[in-house]
């Protein structure tokens, strides 16, 4: 009886031992790729500030100019140039469509989905599908 | 103990035991012990059993503080290292200085890890060899000074700060043994010259010594906990350059010798550009002269010349000592004191006061002013903030210069911008209260939360501001500044010409033009102020160079820039409505003496 008592504790002993050992050492392990990962972020973090000045460097209004003068016939914008979104006119939407966006009926997740809009022509033209799954609006997915 | 205490009683009641005997038994051997020895036993065995269940119990703390240990992990080595950071942190908020951005977010200032090289003499075994083969990597640095410098009996010298990554792999490449790298900070500036007097720079060390950097120096360093972190400003970098490129380019037609602007949100105080020209990079503000690093626009101080006629001309509509149907007779020169006020182009006849500004009249707007009288017209100076040190963000800030005695005869000068000098910067903070309603609002270079109104004071009836952008517009519609129309952005404004006082006197060939505006005149959102230093005429002014010359067509194309960009949409000005809300009647009489 006490000698199996004994043996129970020493096989419990080790068994415990050597399970908190590996523990240990797992986490020691893990310790150290989390610090490895915490100078690799700090790396990249320096990285990205020089990124940005870089950036910013590169984005200097007269760098942008000298390219505009280069590339694009740009002058002075006149004021008949400037205008708004209000300015442009209303776009004509297909009553199925305007009947789908006063559906209350919850939508699908926005995606992007080629949507063969004429068949016959089968030229492939994508829309964001979030006008609601009718299969009125998506015609044949191929 | 207590469990033993039954057999103890036991051997107590059997008497008949030997003193020292065994009874062999199947089950149990005991010793009998009775007596002193019994006693002893008794205590021993007390003592061993509190001993081992101390033990026991220290055991199972260490045991369970293994445990605990093994878990979390926590006073591992790693961690003490992750942990020990974290401690200085909390003195210093931010690992390095914080960057400065402009309200779009646009990186003006940013600190960035630079390598510099630092040598130990005592560890170099051939200076003159070392120096001759640095100087190679670095051509600004002397051989001769370099070996001097190596040759020192110290173990530290700097040799070179903040190094390109090139020039350290060369170094790292001559394998010269005493010469050590360091990691530093170093402050870059992307955007160059263009926001220098307002972002200012630091010192090698990294403190501020100019500009924003000096005056935000303890938030941008993060010496004060509770204030850290970075700075963002009202200037717009897109207005900003467009403000420098226009400067620069009129300073080159016209040849002047300096330059500078600044565009302010009316509504808010807020500096959206602030140029002075010449102007320097902060990158390597050692490269430039002192010159440069003046800021015209917040440390200068200037007679700025007619510009203060918009607002004499508000001061004496607002005290009610004249109306718009009022004029003055300016066919005469005024003679006072020993001086004599006469007008440029003199129209020889009475003029009514919208005529008085159009055609910018010293000796209407110095009889306007004499009306008003001295007292009231330095009160009204003080209360629009022109007598006094502006406040802004900026260490360099300079104040206005105010002459000795203040009698009829300074009324008079002032009136047209004469005998008091200041900053351009009050200037403009100034005419955005003339324009924006009456209200005075402290101009700030840091970007205002929101767009709401900043508060401000009352200076001028919103009645009275409603005539002076009248005013503004008719000059640039029929007057002086007809040269700084934007089509479609009502610009208005005022012509400043004035002459440099060097030593005392006035140089007739030195002029400084100004021309202080807003846009669109309508409901003004911007003051736009440009001036010019020392100016010549050229053939296309055809040998003019006052303000309406000058500096007016700066002011045309910067509008037509920026605008857009602020938002500011073109009007057309043929439309009745916008023709009845700038109307201004000039009541001229130079008709009715036509047609007699």
């Amino acid at each position: 009886m006490r000698w199996q008592l004994t043996t129970c504790f020493i096989a419990m002993a080790v068994g415990f031992s050597y399970g908190l050992y590996q523990l240990s050492y797992e986490v020691q392990a893990l310790e150290g790729e989390l610090a490895g990962i915490n100078r690799e972020i700090e790396d990249n973090k320096q990285s990205i500030e020089i990124l940005k000045a870089e950036w910013a460097y590169q984005n200097r209004p007269d760098t942008i100019q000298e390219l505009t003068a280069k590339y694009l016939p740009l002058l002075l914008v006149a004021p008949y140039q400037v205008a708004t979104f209000k300015d442009l006119p209303d776009r004509k939407m297909a009553p199925e469509v305007l009947e789908a966006l006063d559906n209350p009926v919850p939508r699908r997740k926005p995606r992007f989905e080629w949507v063969y809009e004429n068949e016959e022509e089968g030229t492939p033209s994508y829309t964001l599908a979030s006008y609601g799954g009718n299969s009125v609006l998506q015609g044949q997915v191929k | 103990m207590m469990g033993q205490s039954p057999g103890q009683k036991n051997l107590v009641e059997q008497p008949a035991a030997a003193r020292v005997g065994i009874k062999s038994s199947k089950k149990q051997a005991f010793i009998k012990l009775e007596g002193s020895a019994k006693e002893t036993l008794e205590q021993g065995r007390n003592r061993l059993v509190v001993a081992g269940v101390l033990f026991a119990f220290c055991f199972v703390v260490l045991a369970g503080r293994l445990v605990g240990l093994a878990i979390s992990g926590a006073g591992s080595e790693v961690d003490v290292e992750a942990v020990a950071p974290q401690k200085p942190a909390a003195v210093a908020v931010l690992d390095k200085r914080a960057p400065i951005y402009d309200r779009g977010g646009n990186l003006l200032a940013v600190t960035l890890e630079a390598v510099s090289l630092f040598a130990d003499p005592r560890k170099i075994l051939d200076a003159e060899d070392a120096a001759e083969k640095l100087s190679r990597v670095f051509p600004d640095l002397e051989p001769e000074g370099l070996k001097a410098k190596l040759s020192l009996r110290r173990n530290f010298v700097w040799v070179k700060r903040h190094m390109t990554p090139q020039q350290q792999k060369h170094v790292n490449d001559l394998g010269i043994p005493g010469l050590f790298f360091r990691s530093e900070e170093r402050r870059v500036y992307p955007m160059g010259n263009l926001a220098a007097h307002v972002v200012g720079y630091t010192d090698i060390d990294g403190n501020g010594i100019a500009g924003i950097e000096k005056y935000f120096n303890s938030r941008l360093s993060g010496k004060n906990p509770k204030d850290a972190g970075p700075v963002h400003l009202s200037v717009d970098v897109r207005v900003q350059y467009a403000l420098r490129d226009e400067l620069s380019r009129f300073m080159s037609i016209f040849r002047g010798i300096g330059a500078s602007g600044m565009v302010l949100d009316v509504k808010t105080g807020e500096v959206l550009g602030m140029v002075s020209l010449p102007d320097f990079d902060p990158n390597r503000p050692g490269d430039f002269p002192r010159d440069n690093k003046f800021n015209k626009v917040a440390l200068g101080v200037y007679e700025m010349g007619s510009t203060f006629k918009a607002f004499t001309t508000a001061m004496a509509l607002d005290l009610k000592t004249v109306s718009l149907r009022d004029g003055y007779d300016a066919t005469k020169p005024i003679r006072i004191a020993g001086f004599r006020i006469r007008d440029d182009h003199g129209k020889k006849r009475w003029l009514s006061v919208p005529e008085i500004f159009m055609y910018s009249s010293n000796i209407g707007t110095a009889k306007m002013a004499e009306d008003v009288g001295p007292k009231r017209q330095k009160a009204f100076l003080q209360k629009i903030g022109l007598l006094d040190r502006p406040v802004i963000e900026l260490p360099e800030i300079g104040a206005p210069i105010l002459p000795p005695r203040w009698n009829t005869l300074e009324t008079m000068t002032i009136s047209y911008g004469h005998g008091l000098s200041v900053s351009p910067l009050q200037l403009s903070s100034a005419m955005s209260a003339m324009v924006n309603g009456g209200i005075f609002r402290n101009p700030t270079l840091i970007a205002q939360e929101g767009t709401a109104e900043v508060e401000g004071r009352r200076v001028i009836r919103a009645k009275t501001s409603d005539a002076v952008r009248k005013l503004m517009r008719l000059v640039v519609e029929k007057g002086t500044g007809s040269k700084a129309e934007a089509k479609g952005y009502l610009v208005g404004g005022k012509t400043g010409t004035a002459e440099k006082a060097v030593n005392g006197r006035y140089k007739r060939d030195a002029l400084v033009t100004s021309f202080a505006s807003a846009f669109p005149m309508n409901d003004p959102r911007y003051v736009v102020l440009a001036m010019l230093d020392e100016p010549k005429g050229n053939e296309s002014t055809y040998g003019f160079r006052s303000a309406g010359w000058t500096t007016a067509p700066i002011v045309s194309r910067l509008v037509s820039r920026i605008a857009p960009i602020l938002g500011v949409m073109p009007v057309d000005e043929e439309d009745p409505r916008i023709q009845k809300a700038m109307h201004m009647p000039t009541y001229s009489r130079e008709k009715n003496n036509e047609t007699f």
